[in-house]
């Protein structure tokens, strides 16, 4: 059964507010909880709201904090809504997507949806997660992979991208391309964390492997940080401080054989070099009414510089297998095809699960990026990698 | 193939799901699910199958030949059972060219995409593991 758009449209009827972050670090040297208020009063302060203002606190599952955790370091009186969404990166544009939808059915009048994690100085995720005793079980599905030594999301997304260089010729400076690209933006995002590092080819390909054809600058950075948007609906937004950017349409979405589990399982799928990315694209531009080519400016979800390849095919921007020579030729880059990730990226800037491409989402539709893309209108976000997906697009108004 | 035979991580074998691929192992023998209702490959394991509404399963062998569909060679070590280098193989059944297996070859493996693999049984560890060798 498929809604139609005229039955539930959501298109336009809220906005995002305001956004706020912490500074991105290697060790934030404070507490978790503490990271998520100072992002959250931050985004109530651009918004021009009062923590009391907010009645609704949408999460990501892997998050250790709680709403409650929040709404108490916030001083929120009474909270009639909260929400939680996962696993991990597919989360933070379907968090929106709570918010939205919380909104539109009278539960909430004003969401605050963050991420947190001490993703280097706390629970690393380029760490195994494999114990030494028996592994597996339980729907886990970790008894056919980590024997084997699978352990990480690093060393899946190694195989896709071996796949896709058989499949379609992609070659390792394809890839390179998207990381030089991602540190380009960073290299004028005073926040981003390689944002005084620039990054040569020669330096990318030199770079030490590590799990081939992957190596060090294909990974994401791990990343201490905090960031929080606030959504409410578009007739509350005009009272806000700055002008609203409208959430033009959100969107999630799975592939036809998810397989179960949260990462390895998925290298059972009919194709390893597509994302469920391609099948949110669909809603997506549907519930939208707008396609690729308006897309002005995108932030895709690059936990690996792989993810970013394939997306490109997937969001349709390029034709499948074309996505090495689509970067090849620039089209990533400012004033081509479709700027991307313009500050810096999870590559570059910083890993904060996908929340701070929304961040950054925002900023490009208000005109604030330190890589403004002129008179970007509509902007994709992505929060695509696996098992499944979700993105918003967002648009001025 | 002692050569390649060191302790490693043990899975779990006694998963109403998957127990019964560890049990062929200990028997020698790969064996993939499908539904007793119309035959369906139901995998990764799982009781129920969606095609016909079957809840009945069974475990069918199948040669243990395979072809190479993509790998990795990992450099970064991230465990202490798995010392570095090593490559992870993803492998596709020429009986069933749908269902694909990892297995894990010692060293930085020299592979060529669409080789022939042959699976072995890894009797190291108190469960014994099907594993994957370039065939030859």
């Amino acid at each position: 059964m498929t809604a139609t758009d005229e039955e539930f449209s959501h298109r336009d009827r809220c906005a995002i507010v305001g956004i706020g972050a912490t500074e991105y670090s290697r060790d934030a040297g404070r507490s978790d909880l503490t990271l998520a208020t100072q992002a959250a009063l931050a985004a109530i302060e651009d918004a021009g709201l009062a923590p009391g203002d907010i009645d609704g606190i949408v999460r990501c599952d892997m998050d250790t904090v709680l709403h409650n955790d929040l709404a108490d370091s916030l001083g929120i009186r009474e909270l009639t809504y909260w929400a939680q969404v996962g696993p991990g990166g597919v989360a933070p544009c379907a968090m929106v997507g709570q918010a939205v939808g919380a909104i539109l059915s009278g539960q909430a009048t004003a969401v605050l949806v963050f991420r947190e994690l001490r993703g280097r100085s706390g629970r690393r995720f380029g760490r195994s997660a494999a114990p030494d005793a028996k592994v597996g079980g339980a729907g886990s599905y970790d008894e056919f992979f980590a024997p084997h030594g699978l352990l990480t999301p690093g060393q899946i997304f190694a195989v896709m991208a071996q796949r896709h260089m058989i499949e379609y010729g992609t070659k390792k400076e394809d890839l390179g391309h998207i990381a030089l690209t991602c540190r380009a933006r960073a290299n004028t995002n005073p926040a981003a964390q390689m944002h005084a590092r620039t990054l040569t080819m020669d330096q990318y390909l030199s770079a030490r492997p590590i799990a081939r054809p992957l190596g060090l600058f294909d990974f994401c950075l791990e990343t201490d940080g905090a960031c929080a948007v606030v959504v409410t609906s578009a007739a509350r937004a005009r009272d806000c401080r700055k002008p609203p950017v409208l959430i033009r349409a959100v969107a999630q979405g799975s592939v036809p054989d998810p397989q179960p589990g949260i990462q390895f399982p998925a290298l059972m799928r009919a194709s390893i070099t597509e994302l469920p990315a391609s099948s949110v694209a669909r809603t997506l531009y549907r519930r939208a009414g707008l396609g690729p080519r308006d897309v002005d400016v995108a932030q895709l979800y690059d936990c690996f510089t792989i993810t970013v390849l394939l997306q490109l095919e997937d969001w349709g921007f390029c034709a499948k297998g074309e996505s090495g020579q689509f970067v090849a030729d620039g089209e990533i880059d400012l004033g081509s095809a479709v700027p991307i990730n313009t500050k810096g990226g999870h590559l570059s800037e910083g890993y904060i699960h996908g929340m701070n491409h929304i961040l950054e989402g925002v900023r490009q539709i208000r005109g604030e990026s330190t890589s403004q893309v002129p008179g970007a209108e509509v902007c994709l976000v992505t929060s695509t990698p696996l098992p499944p997906g979700s993105a918003l697009m967002l648009r001025a108004a | 193939m002692d050569g390649t035979r060191s302790a490693r991580l043990v899975p779990v074998d006694d998963d109403p799901d998957t127990g019964g691929f560890f049990e062929a192992a200990r028997r020698g023998e790969l064996v993939i699910r499908e539904c007793a209702g119309c035959g369906a490959v139901l995998h990764l394991p799982r009781a129920y199958c969606h095609t016909c509404g079957s809840w009945a399963g069974r475990w069918r062998p199948v040669s243990g030949f395979g072809t190479l569909y993509s790998w990795t060679v990992v450099e970064h070590q991230v465990h202490p059972l798995y010392p570095v280098p090593y490559t992870v193989v993803l492998v596709e059944l020429v009986d069933v060219p749908s269902v694909r297996f990892v297995g894990h070859v010692p060293g930085a493996a020299a592979l060529v995409a669409g080789q022939r693999m042959q699976v072995w049984f890894d009797d190291t560890a108190e469960v014994v593991v099907p594993r994957w060798r370039p065939s030859r």
